[in-house]
Order: structure tokens, then sequence, then C-alpha cells
């Protein structure tokens, strides 16, 4: 064990329960059938009265400078109430969808028509398409003050050591493409004023830094501003703030003196809100005879679009002893990159875990034998040694071929594996709870459910805690009136909120006893919670106790139970109502887990099919197991987009993106998706950790190991199309 | 009774205070273990709350290099 | 507009922007045995052709290209007559911000571009690959199309239908703007036909290759087979090199290799896209296979 772990740390007054009644079982989620049935609102479907329409004026080009800027015909167009131009004549565009203005309109597609009546002329300057277009020598310098910025350079330990003890080495270049977040509700939101106070509906991760941001880019005070976000359809880590869609939204509002509704459409999410940046490593590494990694030495460089940066996580998890790496930024002209699902993590862990397997095989070992004997030493947040044999029995791993498969025909099978990590710890979250003398119980937090299901595990935490069940607790969320909460992202949600429900909640439960103490005409401290219960206790107990051992101490004689109803009604007309916020020792940072693939692979077509991945992954105290599994789900899915289907694909030529879409910008359907078998570890010592990004992480890397087991082709490239497969096979020596 | 700060490498006497970043927002406490598993690293994506993207009022790209008084961009605060 | 799943999204993306939409729901759409084959109506759904139960005896290929068509809703929207008039999906083209030689600009992004999606065969200017999956069958079961105008109704063979684009560069068939499509009329099969279509993504995709044979047996022996490619060439692309290799012979696989070889001699890959020659072959060999019910393995 790894003497440096954080301790499991323990509230000393709210600790998590021993022996809980919901948290850890199988919840579904409170407000599944208020989505199943289209009653649960999105800022997508928010209509005000008088609301208008708008659209954001982009720049057509990657790289131009403005000549002139007509918009007369369009101010005048049918429908069309406010038109705002932010760009001036000799302004310069740095990619395609670059904002230059806005418009509001009574309908979408006046709006949508107005924006082609402006007549923009431009001066087209040559565009960087990609990294090697902008790293060319006789590059035109696009970028203040170079086209690449040199990032991070590490060394550690002796290189020339490391290689001299090494018996085989790998080179090689490895490469992961730009992927975008593809959110299902795009981004984008409905301002309303109301005199100089704003209303916003917003798709964001961040209701209170919106309200932050709103105020800063409107130079507005933040008290004027309420920004709501109900319900949301993801965000992958790109809606942090009102973005520019959020200023012009407020902008033509005031202008036109009636609230506006601007959502992005597909094409405007793939052009400017955000991707991962693609990753590119030059690598050379060396492993010694007894299969012990000795040296890594990789120039990396990768491409954060116009002016980002690309920098990843590498070498991944294992432990090489002498390593050199330095990064390098480059910049083309297309949107920039935001943080996306585990920012760096599933380029790193693609090219550690492709050199891995072709390390292993240099040595002739087990991949995964060979991952054991290069991991960092066990501990609670680095379980992959344990890990990685759990998932070995769960995919048949014995059953593993050497790389290739010697089945005669057309369809080989393989198998492969990967390990991912995240930290997962969040703080800060503040929330208010009241209990009425009906006995309702109204749970307040300025968070967010991005989707996760956090309004969910809110509910059950505080169920728990008041001994009730999760639908007697209302949970009121994603408001900026609410107390503060942080945004949702690097997974800390979870961690963040569910001390702050458990803290809270126990305030109130404490509050409520002290105020029925009295009536009762016992002292406080014999007073405990049942289930649905409160339970008078002749003697002295400890009011914290779990609620399945009160229910039990319940049935002894020497106590009586009053319900929950008739126990809050001894409030009268004024309720509990109380704050809390997040305390330290609930809740915890550091996740590992693994992943397993098998695939299917069809060499005549260079089509691959996932049969079934396999995740062993834990996130400390699993608070509902259903929706935990839920994310390793759309994270495993993710994960195999990158793998074989999505990639941004820029015309080489203009820098324009060609398949902004979902229709060529691939992304699996229901028929794509394999048999995803999830074991979430539980470790209840450590109290909550996020679990959001870790799956996300992994999935790439292992179906590209099992793609190499089963064609004997290494692809150190993804994604793995048709077309990348096919070509790498015939190098290899044609499939007929 | 803790008061948590966010996560950030930015600096207010010397960064632009229009400078943003994910961190600012997200309070999440750090691993003190992540850098055994691999080196530093930096992913963060920058943004100028004036324009709310990622290049500031001047048209230039947001970065804590250029994001800095003393420099040469007049629309630093 | 017929089912409209075409027609809105280039209407969406501003690609065309007609003044006037007329509704064509209202013509024919059964489907009906006529003398020894079958006669579709243009407005039948495209999910109705895939169950239909004559379809699926007599026309296999037909049958395996409508239902692997899109999603079940564009299925139940998509008509075929839309499917077989539908425009093509060359990114560039249905992109504003290129304004192509198909939409009357001087160049063809593709050629010096990403084209890994396009033609394999034909000579440009244009290098489109034909959309229509329902296409490809039809004319390997030597069908035709039924076209009513201001002078009455005729009949165009199918094979016929369909023009390269050195012909016919804003457009893709000889069908004139007064006409319209009312019929598909299919001949009697051969004994065996089959289609094989090699998708990336499983659904919501389009194929990367896609082949229908057609073949007149005698006994073991093909007497005469038709042969024709899809998504390699802006018309779906027939060979008669591969039905020679075909005629005369009993089906093996190494018959069907022979014959996909035959069928992409002559295919001239662009910069990007000799990955889909191998591709084709696999989905000729396949249909062959699949027509004489050989197992391939
Ligand atoms: C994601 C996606 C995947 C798809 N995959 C496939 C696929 O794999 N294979 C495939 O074949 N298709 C595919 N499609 C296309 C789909 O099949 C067609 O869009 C649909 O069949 C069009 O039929 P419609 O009736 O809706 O045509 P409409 O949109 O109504 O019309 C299309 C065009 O044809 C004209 N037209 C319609 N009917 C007639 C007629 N009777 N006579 C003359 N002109 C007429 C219209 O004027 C219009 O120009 C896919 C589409 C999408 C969006
Ligand atoms: S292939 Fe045809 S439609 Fe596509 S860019 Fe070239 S000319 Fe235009």
């Amino acid at each position: 064990m790894d003497s440096q772990a954080p301790a499991p740390a323990q509230h000393p007054k709210y600790a998590w329960p021993e022996k809980p009644r919901l948290i850890g079982t199988r919840v579904s989620r409170i407000d599944g059938p208020l989505k199943v049935t289209g009653r649960a609102k999105y800022s997508y479907d928010i209509l005000r009265p008088g609301m208008l329409y708008g659209r954001i004026v982009r720049s057509p080009h990657a790289h131009a400078r403005l000549k002139s800027i007509d918009a007369t015909a369009a101010e005048k167009a049918p429908g069309v109430k406010a038109l705002l131009i932010t760009i001036k004549p000799g302004d310069k565009v740095l990619y395609p969808g670059q904002e230059i203005g806005a418009l509001a309109a009574a309908t979408e597609q006046q709006a949508a028509d107005a924006l082609r009546l402006i007549k923009v002329e431009w001066d087209v300057l040559p565009a960087l398409a990609t990294v090697e277009q902008s790293m060319r020598p006789e590059a035109p310098q696009v970028f203040t003050p170079a086209n690449t910025r040199r990032g991070t350079a590490q060394e550690d330990g002796n290189l020339d050591t490391g290689f001299a003890a090494a018996a085989h080495t790998v080179e090689g270049t490895y490469s992961t493409q730009v992927q975008t977040h593809t959110s299902l509700e795009t981004h984008g939101c409905i301002c309303e004023w109301n005199g100089e106070n704003l209303t916003a509906w917003v798709s964001t991760q961040a209701v209170h830094g919106t309200r932050e941001g709103f105020a800063a880019g409107l130079k507005i005070p933040q008290a004027n501003v309420r920004v709501i976000t109900e319900f949301m359809g993801g965000g992958f880590g790109s809606k942090f703030g009102p973005d520019i869609q959020g200023l012009l939204c407020a902008r033509v509002a005031k202008a036109a003196g009636a609230p506006v509704k601007m959502m992005l459409d597909r094409k405007e999410e793939h052009l400017t809100t955000g991707n991962r940046p693609s990753a590119f490593a030059r690598v050379r590494a060396g492993v010694a005879a007894d299969g012990k990694l000795t040296a890594f030495d990789a120039q990396t460089w990768g491409t954060g679009g116009a002016g980002a940066g690309s920098d990843y996580p590498l070498p991944y998890i294992y432990t090489f002893p002498n390593r050199r790496r330095t990064h390098t930024d480059v910049y083309i002209n297309s949107g920039q990159q935001r943080a996306m699902r585990a920012p760096g993590h599933p380029q790193g862990c693609f090219v550690t875990e492709v050199l891995m397997d072709e390390l292993a095989d240099r040595v002739r070992m087990d991949p995964m034998e060979f991952r054991l004997k290069n991991l960092p030493p066990l501990a609670p947040n680095a379980m992959w040694a344990k890990y990685f044999p759990m998932g070995a029995e769960r995919i048949n791993w014995k059953s593993r071929h050497v790389t290739g498969d010697p089945t005669p025909g057309p369809i080989k099978r393989g198998l492969g594996c990967s390990a991912n990590r995240w930290g997962g710890a969040g703080q800060g979250a503040r929330a208010h709870c009241e209990i009425g003398s009906d006995g309702s119980v109204v749970m307040r937090c300025g968070t967010q459910d991005i989707g996760t299901g956090n309004r969910t595990i809110m509910a059950m935490v505080v169920a728990e805690t008041l001994g009730l069940e999760v639908n007697q607790v209302t949970i009121e969320l994603g408001d900026s009136n609410q107390p503060f909460a942080p945004g949702s992202g690097g997974s800390t949600t979870a961690a963040a909120v569910m001390p702050a429900m458990r803290v809270t909640a126990g305030k109130a439960r404490d509050a409520l006893f002290e105020r029925i103490a009295p009536q009762l005409g016992v002292p406080v401290d014999q007073i405990s919670m049942g289930v649905g219960t409160v339970l008078v206790s002749l003697s002295t107990r400890d009011p914290l106790s779990d609620a399945q051992s009160a229910a039990r101490s319940g049935q002894a004689p020497s106590s009586r139970s009053i319900s929950w109803r008739d126990a809050c009604r001894l409030l009268g007309t004024i309720p509990v109502s109380v704050d809390g916020q997040w305390e330290r020792g609930l809740s915890a940072g550091g996740t590992s887990g693994v992943q397993f693939a098998d695939v299917e692979v069809d060499i005549e077509t260079g089509i691959t099919k996932v049969r079934k991945i396999v995740c062993v992954q834990d996130c400390g105290l699993i608070v509902d197991a259903k929706t935990a599994e839920t994310q390793c789900y759309g994270g495993i899915i993710s994960g195999l987009n990158y793998a074989v289907f999505e990639e941004r694909i820029l015309d080489r030529n203009t820098a324009n993106m060609v398949n902004p879409n979902m229709e060529w910008y691939h992304m699996a359907g229901q028929s794509d998706i394999p048999e995803i078998d999830v074991v979430l570890v539980d470790q209840p010592e450590r109290g909550v950790i996020g679990i959001g990004e870790p799956p996300a992480v992994a999935t790439a890397a292992a179906v590209a190991n099992a793609i190499r087991n089963a064609t004997g082709v290494t692809l150190r490239s993804i994604p793995i199309t048709p077309d990348r497969l096919l070509t790498e096979l015939e190098r290899a020596g044609g499939t007929n | 009774m803790d008061i948590p700060k966010p996560a950030s490498p930015l600096v207010n006497e010397h960064h632009c205070s229009n400078l943003r970043h994910k961190g600012m927002y997200v309070m999440s406490v750090p691993d003190p273990d992540e850098f055994k598993f691999y080196d530093r690293y930096d992913a963060t994506h920058y943004w100028c709350t004036c324009t709310q993207k990622a290049l500031g009022p001047d048209g230039l790209s947001v970065h804590p290099t250029t994001c800095q008084h003393g420099g040469e961009r007049g629309c630093c605060e | 507009m017929a089912g409209g799943m075409d027609l809105l999204g280039l209407m969406k993306d501003y690609i065309v922007s007609p003044d006037r939409i007329v509704s064509i729901k209202g013509l024919d759409q059964t489907i009906a045995g006529a003398d020894s084959g079958i006669r579709i109506g243009a407005a039948t759904k495209i999910a109705d052709l895939a169950d239909n139960v004559l379809v699926r005896k007599m026309y296999p290929a037909l049958a395996t290209a409508a239902e692997s068509v899109g999603t079940p809703q564009i299925r139940n929207m998509g008509t075929v007559g839309g499917n077989i008039m539908q425009r093509p999906r060359c990114w560039y083209f249905r992109n504003e911000e290129f304004n192509c030689l198909k939409k009357g600009g001087s160049r063809c992004f593709a050629v010096e571009g990403e084209n890994q999606f396009h033609a394999i065969f034909g000579d440009g200017p244009c290098h489109i690959v034909h959309p229509s999956s329902l296409a490809v069958p039809v004319i390997a079961y030597g069908g035709k199309f039924r076209v009513a105008g201001p002078n009455g109704s005729r009949d165009i063979d199918a094979g016929e239908f369909f023009q390269m684009p050195n012909t016919n560069l804003y457009g893709e068939s000889v069908l004139q703007p007064n006409e319209i499509v009312t019929h598909v009329i299919l001949p009697a099969p051969g004994q065996r036909s089959a289609g094989y279509e090699v998708r990336f993504k499983q659904s919501h995709d389009w194929p990367l290759a896609a082949a229908s044979v057609n073949l007149v047996m005698s006994g073991q022996t093909v007497k005469s087979a038709r042969l024709v490619m899809g998504a390699v060439a802006p018309v779906p692309w027939r060979s008669q090199a591969a039905e020679r290799v075909l005629a005369g012979k009993t089906i093996t696989e190494a018959i069907a290799v022979e014959a996909a070889n035959a069928a992409l001699a002559s295919a001239k890959p662009m910069s990007g896209n000799a990955y889909k020659i191998r591709v084709a072959k696999t989905a000729v060999k396949r249909a062959v296979l699949r027509a004489a019910g050989v197992a391939w393995s």
C-alpha cells in the first residue's frame, strides 16, 4: 500500500451510514418519467410570451479580413426585429463560424433567411487546415506571436541509462483525431429582460458561473442576473458560461425589447463550441528482457484550433523510470478546444496503451501480465493490479490468442485491455433545507443535473438521512437564485454536492428534533430517526445511528415511534429552515479502472464490430448503482466512438469542416453498441467520488488493442475506419 | 469552517482579471498523488470573460502567456 | 415533394430554394404483380417495399436494399420515387460554403480535398457517388421507370435513366423538369439474385459500396448475369466484365472473386479512396455467393 495515499476520512457528525438503506441500491432516475414523456423542459423547450428567434452571423471563411458588410436588406427582411454587427472592416476572423453579429426575428426560418441577406465582402487569407501545414517552415504566419508554442518539457531519470538497459525498443508515431462534444442538446439560451434584470434559461454546466459570465460580459451587476437550467441535455465539458452566443442573445433581446431564444444548430456546434484536441506523439520506448519498462522518449504535438492548447498526460499510468517529453501546441484555423470528458486522458491512454501492447509482444509476454509488471504500487486510488484480473475473468482473457487471429476466413476476433485514472474530488457546494409541518421536505442547491442523475442521488442522500423514501423529497436545483454550488466539471459534482446534502439534511433533522423535543417532553438526545418515523426512546441514544438499527431498536418496548407526518405536525406554522454545505470527511478523490474489449474485424471490408466491453471501475462510495452504471455506459460508448467512428474532417484546402452534421460525423447507433459489462467496485470507506469522466478514457485503447490482436496489424492512429484499417492490412501483405 | 477555493494557476496581480478557465468555476480538490501516474501537463482551455470566447476584444487568442499586465495587449485589465 | 426526406434537408441547408412546392403524395402507393413481374408505385414508402411479401420472395436484392436504407423513420417517410430522384450526398455539395461545380461553381473540391467517400469510377468532372440504394437492384433486375409528362407516359430503361456528370452536370438523370416518375416496373427476376451492402455503421449511414446480382440459371450453370454496383460511381455502375465472367459458370468462391476482380479492374480511385476498391470487391463477391447460395468463408 502506498503510504501517502489520502487516509480515509470520516465526518465527525454526519458520517455515511454503515448500513445504508438506500445508498448503494439501484434507484431509477426520479425525473425519468418526465423525460420520456416530454414533460421535462430543457432550455431548448422554453417558450416565452412574445419570444423571438435569434441567429448568429458567422464567418464562412477560416481566415479572412473583412472588406465591407452591409446588413440593410437583412434589417428590413420580414420578421426581423433586431440586428447587431460586431465586426468592422479591417478585422480578421481566424476560424470558420467565427461570430460577427446576430439578429432576432419572429420565426426561426425568417431569422435564417435574413442571415443570407447580409452582404459581406472578405479578403480571403491563406488558412491552415492541418498541423502539418501549420508546422511547415514556409507556412504563412497566421497566429500571433507564432503558429506554434512550446509547451511542457519534462525529463526524469537518465534516458541513456534507460535505453542502455533496454533489450528491445519500439519507435513510432501515434495519433488521435479531433473529436467534438456533440451534446444532444446544443448550446444556447433564452434571454428575457425585465427592465435592467436579465433572466436566462441556459443549457449550461454551471448556473452560478454563467451568471457571473453574463454580468462580466454585459457589464451589469450580478445581482441583476438569474440563470436557470432545470433540465440539461449534456455538455461534456463544453458549457461553462454564457458563451458568446449568450451575450449576443442578451444584446439582441435588449435591442428588440422581447425575449429571444438562441439555440445553436448542429453545424454551429461542431464548428465553434469546442472539441477534444488532436494528439500526435513520436515515441521511442525501451523494455528490458525481463519485461520491465526502462525508457520513454517522446516529442508530442497536437492542435486545439485557433490559439488553443493541446497538451495531455504521457506516458499514462505505467512506470517508465527514465523518460523525456516535449510538447508543442500547434494552431490551425478551426474552432478552439474546450475541456472534454477527461481532458487529455483518452489521448495519453491511447498512445501509451497501444505502445504497451507492442512492447509486450517484443518480450513475448501476455499484455496483461506485462502491465501488471509495470504498474505503480497498489493504493486506494491506484487499484489496477487488482482490477486487471477481475476484468480478465469477465472477458475470458484466457481464450486470447497471440497477436493475429489464426482462424481462416475474413472474420478475425481479438481481445485488448487498458487502464484509466481520474481525480473526481469536489468541494464547495451549499444547500438549504426546509421541513414543513405537513412533512414535506425541500432541498435547494444551485447545482445542476447535466443528465448524470445528480437530482436522483441528491434525493437518495436526503431521503436516507431523514428516514424517508426518495419520492418524499423535493429537490430544487439549476437556478442561480439557489445557494451556491460549483460548476459540474472534472467529475466533481457528486463529491461536492452529496456531502452538502448529507450535512444539510442532517442539520435539518437535528433542528427538527430540537424543535419537537419540548413538545414530546423528552430531552433531544432521546429522539432518533426511524423509517418514515421518529423514534422516542427512554434510554439515551445516539441520534445519528443509521435508520435500520434505529428501526430495529424501535421495536424495543422502551421506545415509541411517531409517524413522520405527526412529528412534523408539531412544527406548527413555522418550518425547519437550515443552511448547510460541503464539509470534509464525506468525499475523496482518485479513481482507477480498467477496461477490456472483445472485437470482431472483417478484414475484407475493414469494418470492426465491438462485441463486448468489460469495465471495472471504482468511484468511492457508490450512491446509486444504477446511475453510476449508466455513467459507465455513456463513457464507454463515447470511447468506442473515439476508437472507430468520430472524426472532425476539415477540407485540407479551405479548413472548412466537411462533416458538420451527424450524418458524416459518425457516431455509434443502437446496432453498433456492444454488450457492456460494468463491474462497480464500492469503496464506502473513502466517501463519494465522481465517475463521469473515467469510464470514457480507456475504451478507445482497449478497442485498438483488440483490433491489433485480431488482425495482427498495429494501428497507431484513431479512428480505426475501414479506410485506415484496409490500408494498413494492404501494407501488411494484402488480404486475399 | 472550510472555505474552499477553486484551484487556479493564475495570479491576480500578474494576469488579466478577465482571463478565465474551467477550473475557476469547478471546485475540484487536486489529488496529491496525481503526478505519480504521469508528469505535469496543461490541457486548459482559456477564454476571456468580456468576449466569452477564446479570442479577446483585440481578436487575438487568449492565453496566460499573453494576457498579462505589462504585456502588449491593450485589453488587459 | 414526396416524403420530403431529401428535399427538406436540401432546403434547410440552403442548397435549393424552390419558389413553389407541389405535393406528390397522391401518386400510386401500391405494389402489384404485373405480367410475370411487379409494378411499384412511386409513392410507395420504402418501409412498405421492404416488408412486401412479393418483393421479399422474388426480388431479394431489392428487399435487402430497401430494408437497410437510413433509419426506420427515413424508411417510413421516404418513397421509392424520392429515393430514385434524391440528390447526391457529396459533402461539398451539401455544405453552403463550397460553391462546387455541381452548384455552378468552377471546381470540384473533392479532387484535391476529402474524397474518401467519393467515386472510384468515372472521369468527372464531378465525382459523386449516386445515393440511391434502390436504383442498384432495379437496374440489376432490368427494370424500367414509368415517367409521366405533358405528352403522356413513357417507360425508360433504368439502365439508361441515370446520367454521368460529363453529360449532365447539374442533374443526375434524363428526367425533364416537367416530368415525374410514376412507377418502377420490374420484369421477372432470374432464378437467383441477391444484394450485399458494406456499411460502416449498421444504421443511419450510407453503404461504402453495394452490389446487386441477378442470375438467369440453367441448372447449376449461370446462363446470363446482371451485376450492378452502388456507391462507387456517379451512376449505379453496371459491370459487363463481371457479367461475362459469371456467364456459363457454376458459382464457386474462386469464380466470385474473379468476377469481383473483373468488376473493379477499371476502377480509377481518387487520392483518398483506393480502399473502396477492396470494399467493392467484397460486396460483389458476397452478393454473387449469396445469390448462388454458397456460404462465404
Ligand atoms: C442519414 C440518412 C441515411 C440515408 N441512407 C440511405 C441509404 O442507405 N440508401 C438510400 O438509398 N437512401 C438513403 N437515404 C436517403 C433517403 O432514402 C431519401 O432521402 C428518401 O428516400 C427520399 O424520399 P422522399 O420521398 O422523402 O423524397 P423527397 O425528399 O420528397 O424528394 C426527393 C427529390 O426527388 C424528387 N421526387 C420525389 N418523388 C418524385 C417522383 N415520383 N418523380 C420525380 N421526382 C420525384 C423531389 O422533387 C426531390 O427533388 C438516407 C438519408 C439520410 C438522411
Ligand atoms: S463531387 Fe460533384 S458535387 Fe462533390 S464537390 Fe465535386 S463537383 Fe461538387
